[in-house]
């Protein structure tokens, strides 16, 4: 007993306790939610009872099971846009691959000239909002149908577009493709430079052309690649929420996601949470598929060689209208849409593109009755209510970078210090888990738990605490990996090396593990304090009307049809992402391509 | 300073792979004591032990009068607190601080003042040859000066027990016999107790004043080099060192003498055998001689292939069916299938019984 006793009172290193803390928090955090949002689904809510006859609020029920499944409403409730959430998933996946994998190509194997501005260039679709695209669509190509006035298109040719085009499955799937196709760029993109040259000059030295030796031997080698980005943008299809807000509300067509938020806000919060579960369900089946098909072939072993680059595909007199074309797209992708929203905001009415209806009444005006959109609403940039939502915006964003960078350190010092242990492998699993979770489902999670007190919380709905508590928890599988990534770089020694010298824990922290891997951790703060600033899946269920988000408050402007103010607002978080991006890889060498992983 | 004691320490993980079983060893104060086994035999495991940054599942330590280490007394000395240094196998040198901050880290954490920092900086610096190196970063270094860095930020505390983990396994060949000279001067220089891990039998024999030979976690042998080369307490520690391996031959006891493969050796006296009793013979290379001519104790062989290392020759030859290794100085060039009589001349006789244990004269 004794023996027993002192084995545990000498063997507290700090990497034990900090794991065995951090999976009390997970099991709390990640766990314990899941389940209570199952239960979430047996039970009558206030306005439920008045569907289910008969019940009192908090009765068990399998009403919301059957409705949702196997009754005459199931269709409206499930089905379809479930049906609808799968198609656009698989629409997506398609495109982005196609895109980004061309697009790869291109820029690693053939001759084409500005392959640096290429490279930068085609990331930043991914930087900005997902949504902003979807907003830029409607700007573009809004026909009557909402408010009346008409998009910038029709505008200038007079042919009014049909609703399947400006609204509904199809804007969605192409404004989601080009928002995620990067994830296909930087992929394969990173598959085909790792390619041993050597591999193909055997396949050419044994007499393969080099058609054959792209088919036989380069496609086969990315291939983990290619289902990596597939499936990623998949999972990503499936959680996503501004996009099919903003382009499917006007039509009423709705995704899983959607489904949620119009069944929590309508009222029906089982129906809610059962679409949350089963976009959790589909995720958990999307990565089970991820490790039937790539399992351990992850990525291929192809030792470098001292061979040179192969040779690349000389494009000849296609070289630069390729270029062009290419930097033509990209542009398109990037500067129409900023573009259009742009000039959106400065139309005093909406649909008319004149010289007359210029106006600076969205930006800078004084609120007013009579002129522009939103009655009694001040310009952009001096609306409290919209500064104020932008400064909470950032306010979160920098707090949840810090924590999430910390936390991410923490982690995966404890899991790669411990590893070999069973706390290390559930500290792993468990962090891990959240990336399951579509961002919306989690919002949903947090919402139900959080609602009430739930010790040692008070009641969280509505606060500051919860959304960061709800960013960390999401961003935390990213945050882990990175660190998880950089601790294993630092061997063990080298803290060893400071345990014999007497250095405290904390020493070793703050004057070794730490300052070695500086530049590394600063990209993790990076991703997390971008991913705030555009957050809507997330925290669009746990914002409340007295503490907004910049990017919540537009969907409520949006639902007003004042889309000036919401282009607007879109603008600003574009500005501030991409100058942080920037700023960072000047000041710090940080490259957000690597924090993404897959 | 006083010896340091391991008292019957083990080493579990994971419940069931014994790491190190057992072990009870006792290092002299002031010697050169090297931990010489094949990898996966402990002698890492053990080193860590006696550093504080591994803990035995069971068993005591005592670094001098101090209990370093005890489960049953709840006792587990801090690294720090054991004053000894460790010199890590891949140096361990921190590559965001230079040369001199690695140094002089671990008198910054223990708060010595600056001027008396400054002036063990310089004392190490000038000891080791580094003191053009200290502004530089660790990456900037060649294996040698990192290997002296790594010494140096060691030494700069002044420990009175220095552990080196296999220190010179990533130096190429001729900077290693250069370092091998080196630590031993150094081990002059200091009076300090070095603990020396290693699996090259050569390090070993040339530097120690002791060696613990370890196998799968257990102490074969705790003796000097010499002694253990000359009378190996065991098989395993005949096999372990000596190059090329040692000649294992089976035989038997008949009228006094041994009798293996047609080879007779006399019996020394005072060996506890008995007649007709089975025992292996251990005949190093340098033990056997060849001669073209027979005579009655030698065996008949021949070579089948003969290596020439300019100063030596080394002949494989088949007795029987046992595969001999024979080192000669001063033979004709022998050719493979030449047909030659082996004659066995041991500085000392190793016999072992069927336990693999060796049969030693006892001192009555």
């Amino acid at each position: 007993m004794r023996t027993i006793y002192n084995r545990f009172r000498i063997g507290l290193t700090p990497q034990r306790v900090l794991s065995v803390v951090f999976l009390i928090a997970l099991g709390y955090l990640v766990i314990f939610p899941l389940f209570l949002m199952a239960k979430e689904t047996f039970i009558v809510h206030p306005l439920e009872r008045f569907q289910i006859p008969g019940s009192s609020i908090g009765d068990l029920t399998l009403s919301h099971w059957i409705r949702s499944f196997v009754s005459e409403n199931s269709f409206t409730f499930f089905y379809r846009p479930l049906l609808n959430t799968l198609q656009i998933a698989f629409g997506l996946s398609f495109l982005a691959l196609l895109i980004g994998g061309t697009l790869a190509w291109l820029v690693v194997r053939t001759d084409i000239p500005m392959k640096n501005i290429i490279t930068n260039a085609a990331i930043i679709p991914y930087i900005m909002p997902s949504w902003t695209l979807a907003l830029a669509w409607i700007a573009l190509f809004k026909n009557e149908r909402i408010g009346g006035d008409q998009g910038i298109f029709t505008a200038l040719t007079g042919v009014s577009t049909p609703d399947w085009f400006a609204y509904g499955l199809f804007p969605i799937t192409i404004t989601l493709a080009l928002h995620y196709f990067p994830f296909g760029f930087m992929l394969i993109g990173g598959a085909l430079r790792n390619i041993d040259a050597q591999l193909e000059e055997s396949a050419e030295l044994l007499g393969a052309s080099r058609m054959a030796t792209l088919r036989r031997i380069v496609i086969p080698l990315v291939l983990p690649a290619i289902f990596s980005t597939f499936l990623l943008t998949f999972s990503r299809g499936l959680g996503t929420f501004g996009t099919p807000a903003f382009l499917g509300g006007p039509v009423r067509e709705f995704v899983l996601s959607t489904s949620l938020y119009a069944n929590l806000i309508g009222g029906r919060p089982g129906i809610g949470y059962l679409a949350a579960l089963a976009m959790i369900v589909l995720g958990v089946l999307v990565l089970y598929m991820d490790h039937k098909i790539i399992g351990t072939r992850r990525s291929y072993v192809t030792i470098s060689g001292k061979g040179a680059r192969a040779g690349l595909v000389a494009l000849g007199r296609w070289r630069w209208p390729i270029a062009s074309l290419l930097m033509g797209s990209i542009l398109a992708v990037i500067v129409v849409p900023l573009g259009a929203l742009a000039i959106d905001t400065f139309m005093l009415r909406p649909g008319l593109y004149s010289w007359e209806n210029f106006t600076w009444h969205y930006w800078i005006g004084e609120a007013s009755l009579s002129v522009g959109l939103g009655t009694g609403e001040p310009g952009i940039l001096r609306n409290p209510e919209l500064m104020s939502a932008l400064g909470n915006t950032m306010k979160l964003a920098v707090v949840v970078a810090l924590i999430t960078g910390i936390l991410g350190v923490l982690v995966g010092y404890a899991i790669v210090r411990m590893r070999g242990s069973w706390v290390s492998q559930a500290l792993d699993q468990l962090s891990f888990l959240p990336y399951l979770m579509p961002s919306i489902a989690l919002g949903a999670i947090f919402l139900a738990m959080f609602a009430v007190p739930r010790w040692p919380f008070p009641s969280l709905h509505g606060t500051f605490t919860l959304l960061v508590i709800a960013c960390v928890v999401s961003y935390l599988p990213y945050a882990v990996k990175a660190g998880v990534s950089a601790i294993r770089q630092i061997g063990p020694e080298l803290e060893e090396a400071a345990i014999m010298t007497g250095a405290s824990w904390w020493t070793r922290m703050h004057r070794v593990i730490i300052p070695i891997q500086k530049s590394t951790y600063f990209s993790g703060l990076l991703l997390p304090f971008i991913s705030v600033t555009r957050e809507l899946s997330l925290l669009i269920l746990l914002v409340t009307p007295t503490a907004q988000l910049a990017t919540t408050i537009t969907l409520r402007y949006t639902d007003r049809g004042w889309y000036p103010y919401t282009n607007g607002m879109v603008l600003l978080l574009v500005v501030i992402v991409v100058t942080c991006t920037i700023m960072s890889r000047r000041l710090m060498g940080t490259n957000i391509a690597k924090g993404l992983g897959g | 300073m006083p010896d340091i004691v391991l008292d019957g320490i083990s080493r579990t993980y994971g419940g069931s792979v014994k790491a190190v079983n057992d072990l009870t060893l006792t290092v002299p104060d002031g010697s050169f004591t090297t931990l010489l086994g094949p990898s996966g035999c402990g002698k890492t495991t053990t080193l860590r032990m006696i550093a504080g940054l591994d803990m035995p599942t069971s068993g005591t330590i005592y670094i001098g009068d101090q209990l370093a280490f005890s489960l049953e007394r709840g006792r587990s000395l801090p690294p720090a607190k054991r004053n000894l240094g460790l010199v890590f196998q891949s140096y361990a040198l921190w590559p965001h601080l230079t040369v001199a901050k690695n140094i002089t880290f671990g008198l910054e954490v223990q708060r010595v003042d600056k001027i008396e920092t400054a002036r063990r900086l310089e004392e190490v610096a000038t000891a080791l040859q580094i003191d053009n190196l200290l502004s530089r970063y660790t990456s900037e270094l060649s294996g040698g000066q990192q290997q002296r860095v790594a010494i140096a930020r060691v030494l700069v505390m002044r420990p009175a027990t220095l552990l080196l983990d296999e220190p010179l396994s990533n130096l190429d060949a001729t900077l290693r016999m250069d370092m091998r000279v080196e630590l031993k001067r150094l081990h002059k220089e200091t009076g300090a107790t070095i603990i020396y891990v290693t699996h090259d039998q050569l390090e070993a024999l040339t530097m120690s004043t002791h060696i613990a030979l370890m196998q799968s976690g257990e102490l074969q042998q705790f003796a000097p080099p010499l002694e253990i080369y000359a009378r190996p307490a065991n098989k395993l520690a005949a096999e372990f060192l000596g190059n090329p391996r040692i000649n294992l031959l089976d035989g038997v006891i008949a009228s006094g003498c041994v009798v293996c493969e047609g080879l007779q050796l006399t019996l020394s006296p005072g060996i506890a055998v008995t007649e007709g009793e089975k025992i292996t013979v251990g005949l190093r290379a340098e033990e056997l001689r060849l001669h073209p001519t027979p005579s009655p104790s030698w065996a008949e062989a021949h070579v089948t292939t003969a290596l020439p290392t300019g100063s030596d020759w080394y002949y494989h030859i088949k007795m029987n069916s046992k595969t001999l290794i024979v080192r000669q100085n001063d033979t004709p060039n022998l050719q493979p299938g030449d047909v030659v009589y082996v004659e066995a001349i041991p500085d000392t006789l190793k016999l072992f019984d069927s336990n693999g244990c060796a049969l030693i004269v006892s001192s009555a």
